[in-house]
C-alpha cells in the first residue's frame, strides 16, 4: 500500500472490545495479569516496558520507514542517547556528521564523553573524510542529512557502504525529511532517528522521538536501552503523534512547496546577501538533495546583507513569523541558531562548520504563502 | 460490583471492568468519534437500542461510561449520563420530561444559574416556574398546579445555605405523582445520598467537589430509578411510543433506568452536550479521593468556623453546622458528616471592608468557582451582584460585607494567617 494508505491505517487496529476506530489513550501504568503463570500473556506489565498507545505509534513509524522495529522515546535527544547507548561502550568511537544539531553535538562532547567514549567531528558531506576518520575502535556513524542548520547533504549510500566495508552501524538523524521523502534504509543505512516533534506531530503540541532499525537485531538493543534507562514516549503524546502522522505526507508536500516559493522569493531580494535551500540550483549539492530524496523539506536559511545587527531586526519585526525554537510544525517559525538552537557550539567550531552569525533559518509551515512572503518582504523593507 | 462495598471502595472501583484488551489497571481514555461494527446487524441493533454498545461519541463513550456507572453507583441510582457541564445537567434533565404548558416548583435559594434558566430560558419555550423559599414547606404544597411536572430544589441551597427538608418536600412530589428533582452538587453523596430520603433524581455540577481540581467542567444526572413512571399520564416523553426509535415505549422498555434513557436519546443524541473522554478521565482521577478530601474539607471548615466566630472583625459567620442557623436541625439529620465547605460571613465595616480583605488574602483564590482543592473566595456586592441597590442584594440573601468562601484542602493554620492579612487590611480601611 502507498504511503498516504500506511500512514493512516499502519499500526492502528480498531480495538476489538469496543470497535474504537482509534487506539484509546492507555493511560496506564500497570495491566492485570490473569494468572502467575500467564504473566505477559497479553504483552503488557508495566508502562516503561511497553504501552498499547505507544506501541501502535511504534508500530506506525516502523511500517512508515520500513523497518523492523520501532522504539519511542522521551524526546528526540532521549533517541539520539538511546542509539549512542545501544552501541557504544567505553573506549568506543563514533563518527558523527560535523554539522549536526546542537543538542546531539553537546550529548557527544558534554556528557558521552564523561564515560570515556570518543567522537570525531566529520564533514560526511565527503565521503573522504569519514572514511580518514575510521578507526580501530570505531562502531557507531551518525549522520544528519540535511544538517541542521546549514542544509549541507550527505551522501547515506556513500556512507552506508563506508559503513557497511568497516563493519561499523550507520545511523541516520531523518528528522528533517521524514521517510516520505527520503528512504534510508534503502539507501543502505541501519537506522533511522527521528525527533517525531518535527513533522510526525507536526502541530507543536508534543515532545517525542523515536528510533526504528532495520533489522530485528538491531531494535532489540535499542529497544533494552530504552526500558533499560526509561526515557519513554508518554501514552497522551503517542496519541497526539498518531494523529499529527495521519496528514504527514500532505503536510510535507505543502510545506516544501510554500518553502521553495519563499527560497525563490529570497533569493531574488536585493537586501538578501544568500540563500540555503536544496531545492534551488544554486545550492551547492542540488544534485545530491534531488536524487537521495524525493523532496527538498521545509527547512532553509538565509542572510540580510548586513549580516547579524539586520539579521536580529529582521527576527525581531517579522510578522506572522514566530521567533521561536523547534521546526517541521504547521506554524512557520525563524530562529536563529546563533543564540537559540546552536548555542552551546563553540564559537569555533560554528564558524569552521558554516553555521555563521547572520544566519537566519525558516521553518516553512502551512500559512498562505503569499502571507508568508510578504512577512518576510515587509520586514527586509524595515532593515 | 458484585457485592456490598462502602463508599471509599465504591469511588475506586465501580463501573471499571479492568480493560480486557491489555489488562490496563487505569480506565484507558477512549478519544474516539466512532466504533467500528463487526457487521451490518450489530450495526442496526445498536442503532436501535436493541443491544447495548458504542456507535458515536456524542452517545456514549467507553471512559465517560465508566465515570457515570461510578457516580450512579455512589448516588445508589440506577443510571446517569455525564454532560458537558452541571448546567447542560440540569437542562438535559429538565427537558426529558417537561415540555411546553408545563411546570416546575423550585426553591428560591439555588445558584443563579439554575434560576436563570427557570426564570428566562425555559419559558421562551412555554416552562414555567413558581420559586418557592426553602423553608416554607407550605409554600411548596400551594405553589403545585395542575400542569406541575417537576419539583426542583438544592439540599444546601447556594448562597444562602438553606436547608431543604428532602423528605417532606418527597412527600408532596409523592401526593401529587410528580417527581423530585434536587442539584446535589453541594453535598454529593458522601454527605448525603438524596434517594435515601426520597429524591427521584440528583444533578451533579461534577466540576466541583466531586472532580475537585479545578481541571475540568462537566456535570451528570442521575436517575435514582424510584419513580413510577406508568402510574400516571404526566409523563409522555417517557411512556408513550418514541418516533425516533421506531416508538419504542422506553418506560416499558428500559424501566427503572427509563429516565436516563430518555436523557441519552435525546439531550444526547439531538442535543449534544456531551461530555469530552480527557474530562471524564480527569474527573475520575478526582473521584477517586473524593471521600478523603471531603474529610478535609470539613475538618478544615468546622476549625475556620470556631476561628471566624472568634474574631472581633467578623459581624457573623452563617454555615447550616452552626446552632444559630435557621437549618441547624435539618443538617444534622441530613448531613452528619458536616454540612459542606461553602461558609459565608460578614466582615465589620461593609463593603468598604469586604473589598480590602478579598484584594489582600494571598493563598485564597479570588473567583468564581466553588469546590476546588484550593480555598476560594468572593465578595458577591462587588463582583457577581455589584450592578444591584443594597435592597436588592438584601433580597437575594446577599448583604454588602458578605464574603463568600470555599475552604480549601491547605494546611488550615496557613488558611487562617492568610485571613489575618485580609482582616488587617480591612482594619487599615475602616481605621481610615
Amino acid at each position: 500500500m502507498g504511503f498516504s494508505t500506511r500512514q493512516i491505517h499502519a499500526g492502528v487496529t480498531p480495538d476489538p472490545s469496543t470497535g474504537s476506530i482509534l487506539t484509546p489513550i492507555y493511560q496506564s501504568t500497570t495491566y492485570v495479569q490473569k494468572s502467575v503463570d500467564e504473566y505477559l500473556e497479553k504483552g503488557y506489565s508495566y508502562s516503561r516496558s511497553g504501552n498499547p498507545t505507544v506501541k501502535a505509534l511504534e508500530l506506525k513509524l516502523a511500517d512508515l520507514e520500513g523497518g523492523a522495529g520501532c522504539a519511542a522515546f522521551g524526546t528526540g535527544m532521549a533517541a539520539v542517547q538511546g542509539v549512542m547507548l545501544a552501541f557504544l561502550n567505553a573506549g568506543d568511537h563514533a563518527i558523527i556528521s560535523d554539522v549536526a544539531y546542537g543538542g546531539t553535538y553537546r550529548l557527544c562532547t558534554k556528557v558521552l564523553s564523561r564515560f570515556g567514549i570518543d567522537f570525531t567531528f566529520a564533514d560526511t558531506s565527503k565521503p573522504g573524510e569519514v572514511v580518514a576518520a575510521v578507526r580501530e575502535n570505531t562502531v557507531l556513524i551518525l549522520t544528519e542529512t540535511p544538517a541542521n542548520p546549514t542544509m549541507k547533504t550527505s551522501d547515506v549510500a556513500a556512507i552506508s557502504k563506508i559503513a557497511k566495508a568497516n563493519n561499523l552501524v550507520h545511523a541516520v538523524d531523518n528528522t528533517f525529511l521524514t521517510p516520505y521523502f527520503q528512504r534510508v534504509f534503502e539507501l543502505g543505512a541501519d537506522i533511522s532517528i527521528h525527533s517525531t516533534t518535527k513533522y510526525m506531530d507536526g502541530h507543536n503540541a508534543t515532545v517525542g522521538g523515536a528510533v526504528i532499525c532495520k533489522t530485528q537485531e538491531l531494535h532489540d538493543k535499542v529497544a533494552f536501552i530504552q526500558n533499560s534507562t526509561g526515557s519513554i514516549m508518554s501514552p497522551q503524546v503517542a496519541w497526539l503523534t498518531l494523529q499529527g502522522c495521519k496528514t504527514l505526507s500532505v503536510r510535507m508536500d505543502q510545506q516544501s512547496a510554500n518553502a521553495m516559493a519563499i527560497a525563490q522569493f529570497l533569493e531574488s531580494h536585493p537586501k538578501v546577501e544568500q540563500v540555503c535551500y536544496p531545492g534551488l540550483k544554486s545550492f551547492a549539492q542540488h544534485e545530491l538533495a534531488s536524487t537521495q530524496a524525493s523532496g527538498y523539506g521545509a527547512m532553509l536559511w538565509f542572510e540580510v546583507k548586513g549580516g547579524l545587527v539586520a539579521g536580529k531586526r529582521l527576527m525581531d519585526n517579522v510578522e506572522l513569523w514566530s521567533l521561536a525554537e523547534n521546526l517541521g510544525s504547521v506554524e512557520s517559525l525563524i530562529t536563529h541558531p546563533v543564540t537559540m538552537t546552536h548555542a552551546d557550539v563553540e564559537e569555533a567550531e560554528r564558524q569552521r562548520v558554516g553555521i555563521i552569525d547572520g544566519l537566519v533559518r525558516l521553518s516553512v509551515g502551512l500559512e498562505d504563502v503569499e502571507d508568508l512572503i510578504s512577512a518576510l518582504e515587509e520586514a527586509l523593507e524595515q532593515v | 460490583m458484585s457485592r456490598f462495598y462502602h463508599f471509599d471502595t465504591i469511588a475506586l472501583h465501580a463501573g471499571q471492568a479492568v480493560d480486557g484488551e491489555f489488562g490496563a489497571r487505569a480506565t484507558p481514555i477512549y478519544q474516539t468519534t466512532s466504533y467500528v461494527f463487526p457487521d451490518t446487524d450489530t450495526a442496526s441493533s445498536t442503532f436501535n437500542l436493541e443491544r447495548s454498545g458504542h456507535v458515536y461519541s456524542r452517545i456514549t463513550n467507553p471512559t465517560v461510561g465508566v465515570l457515570e456507572q461510578r457516580i450512579a453507583a455512589l448516588e445508589g441510582g440506577s443510571a446517569a449520563v455525564c454532560t458537558a457541564s452541571g448546567m447542560a445537567a440540569t437542562y438535559s434533565a429538565i427537558i426529558a420530561i417537561l415540555s411546553q404548558g408545563d411546570h416546575i416548583v423550585a426553591s428560591s435559594q439555588m445558584y443563579g444559574g439554575n434560576i436563570s434558566l427557570m426564570k428566562n430560558t425555559l419559558p421562551r419555550f412555554g416552562i414555567t416556574a413558581s420559586f418557592v423559599d426553602p423553608m416554607d414547606i407550605d409554600g411548596f404544597r400551594a405553589a403545585v398546579q395542575d400542569n406541575t411536572r417537576l419539583i426542583y430544589g438544592e439540599l444546601i441551597g447556594n448562597p444562602g445555605l438553606d436547608i431543604l427538608d428532602l423528605e417532606a418536600i418527597a412527600e408532596i412530589a409523592g401526593e401529587h405523582q410528580i417527581p423530585f428533582m434536587v442539584d446535589a452538587t453541594f453535598n454529593m453523596p458522601y454527605l448525603c445520598r438524596c434517594f435515601d430520603y426520597g429524591v427521584n433524581m440528583t444533578i451533579h455540577s461534577v466540576t466541583k467537589w466531586m472532580g475537585g481540581h479545578g481541571v475540568a467542567i462537566g456535570g451528570v444526572v442521575v436517575d435514582g430509578g424510584n419513580f413510577d413512571w406508568g402510574a400516571t399520564d404526566k409523563y409522555p416523553t417517557i411512556t408513550e411510543p418514541y418516533a425516533p426509535f421506531s416508538g419504542m415505549n422506553i418506560w416499558e422498555e428500559f424501566g427503572p433506568s427509563a429516565f436516563a434513557t430518555r436523557i441519552r436519546c435525546e439531550a444526547m443524541r439531538d442535543i449534544g452536550a456531551s461530555m469530552a473522554p480527557m474530562t471524564a478521565f480527569l474527573l475520575l482521577q478526582g473521584l477517586e479521593t473524593l471521600s478523603l478530601r471531603m474529610d478535609k474539607h470539613i475538618s478544615s471548615t468546622k476549625v475556620l468556623l470556631e476561628y471566624l466566630q472568634a474574631h472581633d472583625q467578623v459581624a457573623w459567620v452563617n454555615h447550616p453546622d452552626l446552632p444559630s442557623h435557621s437549618g441547624h436541625e435539618l443538617a444534622l439529620k441530613y448531613l452528619p458528616k458536616g454540612a459542606g465547605s461553602i461558609v459565608s460571613f460578614g466582615v465589620k465595616g461593609g463593603r468598604e471592608a469586604g473589598k480590602p480583605f478579598i484584594e489582600n488574602v494571598e493563598l485564597a483564590s479570588h473567583l468564581a468557582n466553588v469546590g476546588d482543592a484550593k480555598t476560594l473566595i468572593i465578595h458577591p456586592a462587588t463582583t457577581t451582584h455589584s450592578r444591584i441597590d443594597a435592597e436588592a442584594l438584601v433580597a437575594a440573601g446577599i448583604t454588602e460585607d458578605m464574603v463568600r468562601l470555599s475552604v480549601g484542602l491547605e494546611n488550615v493554620e496557613d488558611i487562617k494567617a492568610d485571613f489575618e492579612i485580609g482582616f488587617r487590611a480591612a482594619k487599615r480601611i475602616s481605621d481610615t
